[in-house]
């Protein structure tokens, strides 16, 4: 065979080389990962001697690896270009308590579930993981989770403690089997669900018209706000109440206008509730008769023009447009609206001020679906990591570094983003000591408050915005913003406030199942979303309502009855009562 | 054996063409047997239980499937037949346009919407045809009612396929463009001494001299039979319209997004791989058999 010619060898040659070194170093750098935390084997057996100290200093550094999923900074103050490795908050760590964070990876939060389900299925896991329910259920049946009883025992600080114990110890048990603490669960109070209803009151006063109480009530309202020109501009631009195409979402949806029919078809996010029925036994709120007549409704809304007539189109986004730009002026909704997006329509139109109102229900103030527990971040510990306390110490640091001391230590400027940091808990009672805080200051008419743990900083923001909006200073912040944090949080007739009387008045309904999916939802899940959203959406934009009867056939043949079964097996054996 | 030695530097080059398809197109082949399992990610392909064709049988006994089935099949015949008919026509239309300028422009403006993402357009056409869009601006103009195109399910299929068609016509109408480039000037002068008229060159010359593309996109279009368009009618639709519009990869969409099953989620690629596959070799058989045309 002839020689090759030089040039052509050496260009193979490269070519071929290219190719090998590409693939060599990918292989490197995944044979790099896994071994740092090897490097310290020693560590565990030093600190065991130790005394359990929940802000102690560990005498050797130890590593805990860490994968983060990060949005942009929330301050604008923060400096630019900051990385999460470059977080001041694990700098005070390392002082602190000599944890150093390593983190295997870092991704944007849109690509973290599905780096996450490849580092699951390749189980290159870090020491310390944030979990939702679902992965958690897996990485437990896996047997991948460490057991943190004992190192929460000994290490949790009493703050941490206080927070965990806040609802009874609900939330931990959920997360523990056959006595084993497999989790610490970030969650909230439950009541932060509670669907009220926002009204437009100037658009109430134009029209000479009274807060409805009544479904009733709030169709002549919400006509008026149709066809009356509430906003007095000589256009007929306007309609009655926002609506979404998710008819059970987070928010700009239709829960709270079927809680007012004593119908509990969702707690949102497409999930069914579920209702204790007569004979104790849980019924889905999805086929309940009262959703019949709560459509029937709907759709004759809907041909009247109260709701828009290509809301089957719209997102979120678009619903949020028209309740800024002062098109709509009733959304059924949660507490926080006025922190956004009602804020924007404050500082749209001077004129906008709206009111919180309990769901109006079919012969006066209704109920509204509660769910028994929202904890959608758990953290939980790699029981191949050496330092399992580490995770339960890091917890403490998070809370210690919110109180009064550290206020003037972690701001943005310095480079402190705190939702980069985990893991991380706040108060589960959050707004809640926002709320009286605050109240507690205002009517002592002081002017600094009086709270120096861990909630200061929280409390010191929305007293500061209030005081603000109170005293009609705009210099720090728009109306709009200060208002939106005065009118979630603060207000006694505000989105927390009226909150807090429901809960008190016991006007609320739980949603009893909070388990995981049962195997049929997983199954037939899917499915059965479609056919309810056909049928529902359908049902609305005009064809007959006893097409509902059909969907409820449909529904239970399609696993639904199944579904049932499963859901009333884990009621009467699982479920805390 | 002196054609090897000459063309030996040739087939190394060939060689990173060939590792990347083996580790990009081959390698994760492997992973279809997913297909075949109850497949749980943390356990991996290894240790994930066979459970046969139980997850062809599950996705196959779904109540929607054959609705969701022949959705695909009709909007992806439609599409297909459309999208070499309406380019034909068009290349053959502007191989007629003696002005350079002119035709340049037409081209480059039919050729425009296909670098656009499915994203934006799906968000331009939804309100092109809203109710407040300037279609029905049009409509009402004239003293009808207003149509709720996108709502409705005898219209929104057609908008599908339509939009499909005008969004993608460009390409396959360049590929023809250069194909009737390509036929011999020489048989046109010798059409025209015989008093051939255009309408005749273009029966007896031009399409027949381009019936290999055309073979050739018919052939590689049938490939995608149940590729009806998974990005577009997932930005477009909506619950009303789920009766015409769920294809398949929507419908599998939902059902992965709703429950991680992977199992039928593979299952179903693989099922419209073997489709494709047969599509492909039968009608490549039946060109080269009735037609004596081969590809490659």
């Amino acid at each position: 065979m002839k020689k090759m010619r030089p040039w052509k060898m050496m260009l193979a040659v490269t070519m071929i080389l290219s190719l090998l070194s590409a693939c060599g170093s990918k292989g490197n750098e995944n044979a790099n990962a896994p071994s740092t935390p090897k490097e310290e084997p020693t560590n565990s057996a030093t600190n065991t001697a130790t005394a359990p100290d929940p802000l102690g200093k560990y005498p050797e550094t130890v590593t805990v690896t860490e994968v983060l999923a990060f949005n942009p900074p929330e301050d604008p103050r923060t400096p630019s270009g900051i990385t999460p490795e470059q977080n001041a908050y694990l700098k005070d760590l390392k002082e602190m308590m000599n944890i150093e964070v390593k983190y295997k990876w870092t991704v944007p939060s849109a690509q973290y579930e599905q780096k996450f389900s490849l580092a699951m299925a390749s189980g290159d896991l870090p020491d310390v993981i944030e979990v939702d329910q679902k992965n958690y259920e897996k990485l437990k049946k896996q047997g991948m989770l460490a057991d943190l009883t004992e190192a929460y025992a000994q290490y949790a600080s009493p703050a941490l403690k206080a927070y965990m114990e806040s609802d009874g110890g609900f939330a931990m048990k959920t997360f523990s089997e056959d006595g084993k603490q497999l989790g610490i669960p970030a969650f909230e109070d439950p009541f932060l669900s509670t669907q009220i209803l926002w009204v437009r009151q100037d658009w109430l006063n134009n029209l000479g018209l009274q807060a409805p109480k009544t479904i009733d009530e709030l169709e002549k309202v919400a006509q008026a706000f149709t066809h009356n020109d509430p906003d007095q501009n000589g256009k007929n631009d306007t309609y009655g109440i926002a609506l979404q195409k998710n008819l059970f979402f987070w928010g700009f949806d239709v829960r709270g206008f079927f809680n007012g029919f004593g119908a509990y078809p969702s707690v949102g996010d497409n999930q069914s509730a579920w209702i204790k029925g007569d004979d104790g036994k849980l019924i889905p709120g999805l086929i309940q008769p009262e959703v019949k007549t709560a459509l029937g409704k709907l759709q004759s809304w809907y041909k009247d023009g109260i709701i828009d007539k290509e809301f089957a189109l719209k997102d979120e986004n678009k619903a949020v447009e028209d309740l800024v730009a002062g098109k709509v002026g009733i959304s059924y909704g949660e507490w926080w609206y006025p922190n956004w997006p009602l804020n924007s329509s404050v500082d749209k139109d001077p004129k906008a001020e709206w009111i919180a109102l309990q769901l109006p229900g079919i012969d006066g103030p209704a109920k509204s679906l509660v769910p028994k527990i929202r904890s959608n971040k758990i953290f939980v510990v790699n029981k191949k990591a050496k330092n399992p306390e580490a995770a339960i110490k890091m917890l403490n640091f998070y809370i210690e570094v919110g109180s009064k001391k550290y206020k003037d230590k972690n701001k943005a400027a310095d480079g402190y983003v705190y939702n980069w940091f985990n893991p991380r808990i706040a108060n589960p009672a959050d707004i809640e000591t926002i709320y009286t805080e605050v109240n507690k200051a205002l009517d002592a008419n002081q002017t600094e408050i009086t709270v120096e743990d861990a909630n200061y900083k929280n409390v010191y923001d929305s007293f500061k915005a209030t005081t603000e909006y109170l005293a009609g200073d705009t210099s720090n912040a728009t109306k709009g913003i200060n208002w939106g944090s005065y009118f979630s949080r603060v207000a006694k007739d505000g989105g927390w406030g009226l909150t807090r009387q429901i809960k008190e008045n016991q006007q609320f309904v739980y949603n009893e199942f909070y388990g995981l999916p049962t195997a049929t939802i997983v199954e037939k899940g899917g499915q059965l979303d479609k056919l309810m959203q056909e049928s529902f959406t359908k049902i609305v934009m005009g064809s007959s309502v006893d097409d509902f009867d059909k969907f409820v056939d449909s529904w239970k043949a399609l696993g639904g009855n199944k579904i049932i079964d499963e859901v009333n097996e884990w009621y009467s054996t699982e479920a805390t009562k | 054996m002196k054609s090897l030695k000459k063309e030996f530097p040739l087939h190394i080059m060939l060689i990173p063409g060939v590792i990347v398809t083996l580790i990009y197109a081959y390698g994760p082949m492997a992973g279809l047997v997913m297909a075949f399992q109850q497949f749980e990610p943390l356990s991996g392909f290894f240790k994930s239980d066979f459970v046969g064709l139980d997850n062809f049988r599950y996705v196959f006994n779904l109540p929607d499937f054959k609705q969701v089935l022949w959705n695909t099949l009709l909007i992806a015949v439609i599409k297909m037949v459309l999208s070499l008919l309406v380019p034909l026509i068009l290349a053959l239309l502007l191989n007629e346009i003696t002005k350079k300028w002119f035709s340049g422009f037409v081209q480059s403006a039919i050729f425009l919407p296909f670098f656009l993402s499915w994203t934006v357009l799906g968000g331009v056409i939804i309100e092109l045809f809203s109710l407040n869009g300037p279609i029905n601006g049009l409509i009402s103009s004239i003293g009808l009612e207003p149509i709720m195109f996108m709502l409705d399910n005898s219209w929104f299929r057609g908008i599908v396929i339509g939009s499909d068609v005008w969004k993608g016509m460009g390409y396959n109408m360049i590929i023809m463009l250069a194909a009737i480039t390509g036929i011999n000037g020489t048989l046109y002068e010798a059409a025209e001494v015989d008093g051939a008229g255009k309408w005749k060159q273009m029966l007896n010359i031009t399409l027949p001299g381009i019936a290999p593309i055309i073979i050739l996109l018919s052939v590689l279009g049938l490939g995608g039979i149940l590729n009806a368009g998974f990005e577009q009618i997932l930005i477009m639709y909506n619950p009303t319209v789920y009766a015409g519009a769920d294809i398949i990869d929507t419908f599998v969409y939902r059902l992965g997004m709703f429950s991680q099953q992977f199992g039928p989620a593979a299952a179903v690629g693989l099922f419209k791989s073997i489709i494709s596959l047969f599509m492909v070799s039968t009608t490549y058989y039946a060109a080269y058999k009735f037609n004596n045309y081969r590809i490659f």
